[in-house]
This record gives C-alpha cells, structure tokens and sequence, in this order.
C-alpha cells in the first residue's frame, strides 16, 4: 500500500468568506481566525501547530502568523509552485509528507486571499506568468489562456460547447441551496447566463468564477492521531501533483493531444495506481472550476468521461446531489460557494465526509478533489471517511 | 518583463530586424520553443537559429470583449490566436486581424507581417496574422 493511503487525515476545518473587496480584517488577520477556527473544530490547541502549507504564491509566510497564533515552535512551511490554482490538492500532500517524515506532527493547510492586503488574483496570477510573448498577443488573463485551450477541445476535439453549461448550472443549484455559499438562496437564471457579456470567447462571465475576500484552513494530523480528536476524521488516501512530458509552461507548444487537456491525466493516472480505486470509486467530485471548461476538461482527464460521450456524463440532472451519478462541487464550487483560490472546494469535500454538506451524497464514502485545471503543475486528491 | 537577454533573444531581435528567427538543435534538428539553451531530448548546447516565413495555420484562437489591464492599446474586440509556423511546427502566440468578425477556424491558413503591440509606454514586437 502507498504510504499516503489513509496514514494522515483532515482533523479541522475553517472558512472565512466575504465579498471581493469587503473583508472586515487585513488578510493575516483573516487568516488566523481561519485557522483558529479549524483548530477549534478539532479541539486541537493552536499553538501546538507546528507546520504550514499553501500554494498559489499566498502571500502569508507562515513564520509571520506565529505571535498571534500562538506557536511554541514552527517545524514545516512550504509552498507548492505554481501562480494558479494547480496546487491546492497537493498542499494536502505536501501536509502529508511533513507529518509521515515526522518533520512536523500538526499542519495547516492554508489559503487566505483579501484584495485590500493583496490586490486583485487575476493580475497576481498573471503577474507569475506574463512575458512579451502574451503581452504582445493581447493574453494577460487566465481568462484568455483558457479560452484559447477551451476552443481548441470544442473546435477540435468535438467536445459540444453547451456541456459547460450543465456544469455551471449545477454548480448554481448547490450553491444557492448552501448557506455558506454567495450563492444562497438565489435563484439561478439561465437566460441571464445565456446573455451575460462575453470576456473571451468562448466563455461569457458566468463562465468564470469570480473572486472573493477570506481565508480557509485545515487543520493536518496523522490518521491515529485525528481519531482521538474531536471530528470525524476526513482521511486523505491519496495525491499527486506535478507535469508530465509536454505538458507544462511551455508558451502554448504542449504536446498537441494534451493542450486541450486540463493537464491532469498523468495525475489521475498516478491518483487511482496508488490508491487501487478507479473513477467508479468516487461518490462525489469537488471540482476546481476557474473557467467552465477547464472543469469538463479536468472531469474527462479523471476519467469520469470522454472526448466522446461527455455530453452523457455532464448533464444537470446527473451532476446534482442527491440523485445525481455524479454529484459535483456541492457546496457550489468556485462559481457559486465562493473562490479564494479554489480552497473552498477542499472544505465542501471535508463537510460532505462528514455529512454536514448542505447537499448532503448519501453513503458518500469517497471524495476527489480535482485541483485547478490548465495550469502547468496541477495536483489532485482522494479523500474518505472510512479507509476502504 | 523586458526578454531580449533571455533564451529567445534571438527571436525580438529578428523581429526588429523584419525576420522571424526561430531555434532548432544544432544536434538532432528538432525545433525547439519556448528557447532553451539545452535540447532536452539529445542533449546538445548548440542552438542554432534559422529563418522561418511568416505563414502558418490557426492552431486555437480567442476573441477578448473585456477591457483587461495591459490591453488599452487594442481595440476591442480583438482576436489573439496560436499560430502553427509553417514548416517548423513551432506554435506562436499572435494578433489576427478581425475587421469582419468572422469566427477564425482551425487549420485555417494564415499569413504574417511584423507590428506591435503598445504596453505601458513600450512597443513589443509581434507577428500580425491576416487570412489567406
């Protein structure tokens, strides 16, 4: 068995959400009450945290967040690279590894995002990506770079464009129905989606996720250690995170049957080999979604469906909970739960483990979390409730 | 930002020049892009660089309505694509005129000239494609 399987767990939780630009707090002190709160969760001291990890270029080098947490000694803080989402599952890795290497006994997983303290994510983003060569073509945003790569997979690999929006409509039904959500209690239009402005072709604005303002946290532990906690354990079974050969930050020249792709297939393929669990194993999907296609991209490489049936697969009806076959992002996902660099995807697939999700999968056992497509290192994870 | 003393010199420096230069491996011939001062698959350092015309086809292609930050000097919409250079196999990002908004195609034909794309007070060179 991988040394991964089931060896270290999700013993807490904590989210802090607002609108884009209307966080109460600077975004340290966001990020604390983030994490306070998932130590609180756990019943877990917060000065006994000795490690930290995030991703996407955060901003808060963990060795700043020791005064007001408290912290008698910090043993771990690592990033995974990468300016976009890519590495949001493979924190939970990285967590992982600190704690069964004994280099750290109690991890943070962290994202925390306030535009006043940080500016805008967009430019961020791209401001770890930009050169002359996309500046000169007019690309500055990822919205570009994957509108590119999304008509490529409708144009030439017949993927039909109007799966996206099954996507994003089911993403809206969850969110609407998720108290925690920007969504809640909204009723989704699909008119107003149909006639929303255009930002790049393909994709119109309800194509996109939308930033937000906050911070979420969760506290690591080994998988021993998370039983004599407080909460159900959400057990991490298995992640990968990385790139392979002709794929990556290549100015456009992937490998041609690859560009289209959302640049997880080697993951998916590394995910399932080592946790011995294959696509019909997983009950529920949190699904990063920076663009509407990017996340059908990331559905066909986790082998959920292909180039050729997907339109069977990504359909409304079969992506909702409770019924659905393949229930995704139920806690509404980037669109419509929220987006501080897709974190919140990893709390809605501990709330679903523990059956506290507002669109609660019954039985639901297993959990993928698909990390943010396109970019040119990606990560994803499978997390349970019980180790099968 | 500024690239001309990176790995791709060669190539802004065509391009003032009127020429586009791309790099091939001096040992086993493949074209290699982004530039690098190592082929990856042969291992050699000898990077040699070669004129290429400026015809290609539509390799994938987006049109931008929203006012991005960096983009003030482009009308909108405006139509970014990825170009396939004819014989090298080395895919561009580019401009591609649009007067008519016509849905570019893929494999689409498509010819060059050199402009330049206004940024923050700097002209960065690029290839502008036209149809046909």
């Amino acid at each position: 068995m991988h040394p991964l399987y089931g060896t270290t767990a999700v013993a807490g939780i904590g989210l802090r959400q607002y609108k884009r630009g209307a966080s109460p707090l600077p975004e340290q002190g966001v990020l604390v009450e983030a994490i306070l709160a998932a130590c609180a969760d756990a019943g877990f001291d917060p000065a006994e945290v000795d490690g930290f990890v995030s991703y996407g270029d955060d901003k808060n080098e963990p060795v700043r967040l020791m005064p007001a947490l408290g912290t008698r000694e910090l043993k771990w803080s690592s990033v995974v690279w990468g300016g976009g989402g890519g590495g949001v599952a493979g924190a939970f890795g990285l967590a992982a590894a600190a704690i069964l290497s004994g280099q750290a006994s109690a991890v943070i997983v962290f994202r925390a995002l306030v535009e006043g303290s940080s500016g805008r994510l967009s430019a961020a983003v791209m401001a770890h990506h930009l050169n002359d060569h996309m500046l000169a073509a007019g690309i500055v945003a990822p919205a570009q770079v994957c509108a590119i790569r999304a008509n490529r997979m409708y144009e030439h690999h017949g993927v039909p464009a109007s799966v996206a929006e099954e996507l994003v409509r089911a993403s809206y039904y969850h969110g609407s129905r998720n108290p925690e959500a920007v969504a809640y209690g909204s009723e989704f239009d699909l008119e107003e989606m149909r006639n929303s402005r255009w930002i790049a072709e393909p994709f119109r604005l309800f194509d996109c996720s939308r930033e937000n303002d906050g911070a979420a946290a969760f506290l690591m532990v080994s998988a021993e250690r998370a039983r004599d906690l407080k909460r159900p354990p959400a057990y991490l079974l298995g992640c990968a995170n990385g790139a392979e050969k002709g794929w990556g930050d290549l100015l456009e020249n992937d490998d041609e049957a690859l560009y289209a792709t959302a640049g997880f297939r080697p993951i998916a393929r590394r995910l399932y080999a080592e946790t011995g669990l294959s696509p019909a194993d997983i009950d529920v999907v949190q699904l990063y979604e920076n663009f509407s296609a990017q996340g059908v991209a990331s559905l066909i490489d986790h082998g959920f469906c292909t180039y050729e049936n997907v339109a069977e697969v990504v359909r409304f009806d079969n992506l909702i909970a409770p019924t659905g076959k393949l229930p995704v992002n139920t806690g509404g996902g980037n669109f419509a739960q929220g987006f501080i660099h897709g974190i919140g995807t990893a709390y809605e697939a501990v709330k679903q483990l523990r059956g506290e999700s507002a669109n609660p999968v019954p039985g639901a056992r297993t959990c993928l979390l698909a990390g943010g497509p396109g970019a040119p290192t990606v990560s994803s994870a499978i997390f349970a409730n019980e180790i099968p | 930002m500024d690239a001309n003393d990176g790995a791709d010199a060669p190539y802004w420096n065509g391009l003032a020049e009127g020429r586009l230069m791309l790099p091939r491996c001096g040992g086993c011939g493949d074209w290699l892009w982004p530039a690098v001062s190592r082929c990856g698959p042969c291992g050699s350092e000898t990077i040699e660089w070669v004129e290429r015309s400026m015809r290609a086809t539509i390799f994938s292609w987006t049109r931008t309505w929203h006012r991005f930050g960096f983009t003030e000097s482009l009308d909108l919409p405006f139509v970014s694509i990825v170009a396939t250079v004819d014989d090298c196999g080395i895919r561009l990002l580019g401009r591609l005129d649009d007067p008519d908004q016509v849905d570019p195609a893929i494999g689409e034909a498509i010819a060059g000239r050199i402009g330049a794309t206004r940024v923050e007070g700097r002209d960065i060179p690029t290839i502008i494609w036209s149809r046909g």
